[in-house]
């Protein structure tokens, strides 16, 4: 497994269960980023209550986060929330599409609720650089998701490119120097002449890009590096293609994240066989103990028991 | 913030069971199964591949260390050329590291979708682990995951707080003999204040697995399984135990009703041939309660292990340390899917009771009528969450306050080192 998938498995796997045999339920559980959800029966045994708690979504909402979810679950979004809770959708598995590919469809719709509601910020991005385009000015607003305690992601528009910047704060010392060299093999990768239509990446450390100088709020520390995307509209001019791009760009941090631990696991291998390669050395090493046949007086030998 | 539920995590031989603390059942239940590219069950201290010799970095792209499986998923992929399908816990200990890790990092990763920095885990071991384990678990999740904190509990423990959801249960203790029975291997391990009592373990060689293909083998001698296609044979075995077995109370007795009203006990089993599609129907029968039977008479199944279960549990308890054994008898735990037949428990209490009383009555008599005994009290517990009893412990025991406190925390790995994770705290106890 190299990339991550958007979608959420619990959701994924508790609904197609439950689509076949409806019984009450209650779990909670979470996703990527501090993303909590809850998804119970409040009522009765059919009606389901899938509701998230995102912990940016004063900032999404403001990115029209509403809207999307609206467009994509249309009458399954309910206006008030469960309490403690930012967005819910109700479920009614009486009338969900038959068996196949439409209740498949729709399964994996909903078990993409997160990665919808962040899409909100880059949808908008995209939009805007299109009027940009078109009237020639310059740049459009900065939007901010502090969709971590201490991270967050940067999107602007501006005439002819929308640029994502994530800052990233590791609080690991190993960690920070895996990501150094990934983050550095990213920008390297791209003289790849097979991966040249990539969006353009760029890392720094410390100091934050042109692009978030004079915002407020930013920590300047050793252990903060900023990473930007530069995507042009070949990556999001087609729909397919900006929905995958979004897709992909959201779980960038947890993406960087897997890696380093499986770095560090493969590391964790390495060890051991080396570690079991030594021991096989030291092993070779041990003096051999005579074994010289033991006899009484009498000349019977002697046996140890 | 609110701090984010933790995760649980019991991996067996069989199944491993995860899932977020709170909850009643874990989120998902999947083969303790891993397939990797190369041949299976290589020798466990092969190590991975040599990488090539390292040229230009960028264009360095092995991700032989990426392209695995884990789960339902790796039992799909056991025939998919090139893969080969490893077990890394054996017996209940992991025999295999490297595959180990990387289990839990797509277990996490691609399962859980969680991020291991943010949450607490809570891990289980089985009774009698390796230290060396522990400080090896310990290294792995804190130094690859890097997690919050992390407590190893050990499973007849967390199977002896899951019995505290039995409204049978007043005094919560953890005091008690537990019975865990899975698909290798059944357990019978004694408990006093949170604390196996080693010494005292017996392990039984039958379990699921054995009742399975006892099922099987009845079915052929009475011609049942002519119409079964035979790699269909033993899966129609397992659905005929988990659906129709019960413990009966009395074999003879049992016998004779179902030859007196056949139509009353035989019950049938319909199927459809997986590759035909043609339907089939078999007769279930005295397999009902021959099956579980095989717990108390084992000599029906083997001939080499004839303890039947009450006595084992009987001297199990015998061998406890004498100021326990009121609260070993007390409290007789069940934990793990192969327990999960009706009446089990009570057939259990019944001989077990049998047993006990008759050796009171024997002191009694060695006494000259003297000294009368109080009694002994004998109770087996059933409880709703039998099947998943240790994950639903550990779920219950996360969703405390004071879990946090029990924690072995990042920091503290930090401070100390791997050792710090060769003693835990107890639940419940004082210090």
């Amino acid at each position: 497994m190299i990339l991550l998938e958007p979608l959420n498995v619990v959701i994924q796997t508790t609904l197609a269960e439950k689509c076949i045999k409806p019984s009450s339920l209650d779990v909670q559980f979470v996703d990527f980023d501090n993303v909590r959800f809850h998804l119970s029966t409040p009522d009765r045994k059919t009606q389901l209550l899938l509701s998230m708690n995102i912990r940016c979504w004063d900032e999404l909402a403001q990115y029209g986060a509403v809207d999307v979810l609206r467009r994509e679950y249309d009458s399954l979004y309910l206006a008030t929330p469960e309490p403690d809770y930012h967005v819910s959708l109700a479920i009614d598995l009486e009338q969900i599409p038959p068996e196949g590919e439409a209740r498949d469809s729709f399964i994996n719709s909903i078990a993409l609720l997160k990665r919808n509601a962040l899409a909100a910020p880059f949808e908008q991005a995209f939009k805007e650089q299109k009027k940009l385009e078109i009237s020639g000015s310059n740049q459009g607003q900065l939007m901010q998701m502090h969709y971590r305690d201490e991270e967050a992601i940067y999107v602007r528009a501006s005439a002819d490119r929308v640029t994502v910047i994530f800052s990233t704060v590791f609080r690991e010392e190993t960690d920070r120097i895996f990501g150094k060299v990934f983050l550095q093999e990213f920008v390297d990768a791209r003289r790849l002449p097979t991966i040249q239509n990539a969006p353009q990446v760029l890392y720094t450390n410390r100091d934050p890009p042109l692009e978030l100088r004079g915002v407020p709020g930013l920590k300047s520390s050793e252990d903060i590096g900023y990473v930007t995307f530069v995507l042009f509209p070949r990556h999001f001019s087609n729909p397919d293609v900006a929905s995958s791009t979004i897709s992909h760009i959201q779980l960038f941090r947890d993406y960087l994240h897997y890696h380093i631990k499986c770095s560090k696991a493969y590391m964790h291998s390495r060890m051991r066989h080396r570690v079991s390669e030594f021991q096989k050395v030291l092993n070779r090493a041990k003096t051999e103990v005579a074994v010289t046949e033991r006899k009484t007086v009498s000349g019977r030998s002697m046996i140890s028991r | 913030m609110t701090t984010l539920a933790p995760i649980i995590c019991d991996n067996g031989t069989g199944y491993s069971k995860v899932g977020y603390a709170g909850n009643s059942d874990p989120s998902f239940v999947f083969p303790t199964a891993i397939a990797t590219r190369g041949p299976a069950a290589q020798p466990s201290r092969g190590g991975p591949t040599v990488p090539s010799k390292p040229g230009h970095l960028a264009s360095k792209r092995g991700v032989e260390d990426l392209d695995f499986f884990i789960g339902d998923e790796a039992i799909a992929n056991a025939k998919t050329p090139g893969y080969g399908v490893n077990y890394p816990i054996r017996h209940g200990q992991i025999d295999n590291w490297d595959y180990m890790e990387r289990y839990w990092e797509q277990t996490i990763f691609k399962y859980l979708r969680a991020e291991p920095e943010d949450h607490y885990f809570l891990l289980t071991e089985p009774p009698l682990n390796a230290p060396e384990n522990r400080e090896q678990t310990a290294e792995i999740f804190f130094e690859s995951f890097n997690i919050k904190g992390l407590y190893i509990a050990v499973q007849a423990v967390l199977a002896l707080a899951a019995s505290w959801s039995s409204n049978k249960v007043t005094d919560r203790t953890l005091t008690g003999t537990v019975i865990d029975s899975g698909d290798g291997v059944t357990h019978v391990i004694p408990c006093a204040e949170g604390y196996v009592i080693g010494s005292a373990i017996k392990h039984i060689p039958i379990a699921g697995r054995d009742i399975t293909q006892f099922v099987l083998n009845l079915m052929r001698e009475r011609g049942e399984m002519a119409s079964v296609p035979p790699e269909d044979q033993l899966k129609i075995a397992g659905k005929v135990k988990e659906m129709h077995s019960y413990v009966c109370q009395d074999i003879v007795k049992e016998y004779r009703k179902y030859d007196a009203e056949p139509d009353k006990y035989f019950v049938k089993y319909d199927g459809e041939n997986t590759v035909t599609g043609k339907s089939y129907s078999v007769d279930v029968g005295y397999e009902r309660f021959l099956a579980p039977e095989i717990f108390f008479n084992p000599e029906i199944y083997s001939s080499d292990f004839l303890t039947p279960i009450p006595e084992i549990v009987d001297g199990v308890i015998q061998q406890s340390p004498i100021d326990v054994r009121r609260g070993l008898y007390k409290n007789i735990v069940l934990s793990g899917g192969s327990t999960m037949f009706q009446h089990f428990g009570q057939r259990l209490k019944r001989d077990l009771k049998q047993l006990v009383d008759r050796r009171l009555d024997a002191s009694v008599v060695a006494s000259g009528s003297l000294q009368r005994s109080s009694g002994v009290e004998v109770d087996v517990i059933s409880h709703k969450r039998q099947r998943y009893a240790v994950w639903f412990g550990g779920s219950l025991m996360a969703s405390l306050p004071e879990f946090y406190s029990f924690c072995h925390t990042k920091a503290q790995y930090d401070e100390i080192g791997p050792s710090i994770c060769r003693r835990y705290q107890i639940f419940g106890s004082a210090t």
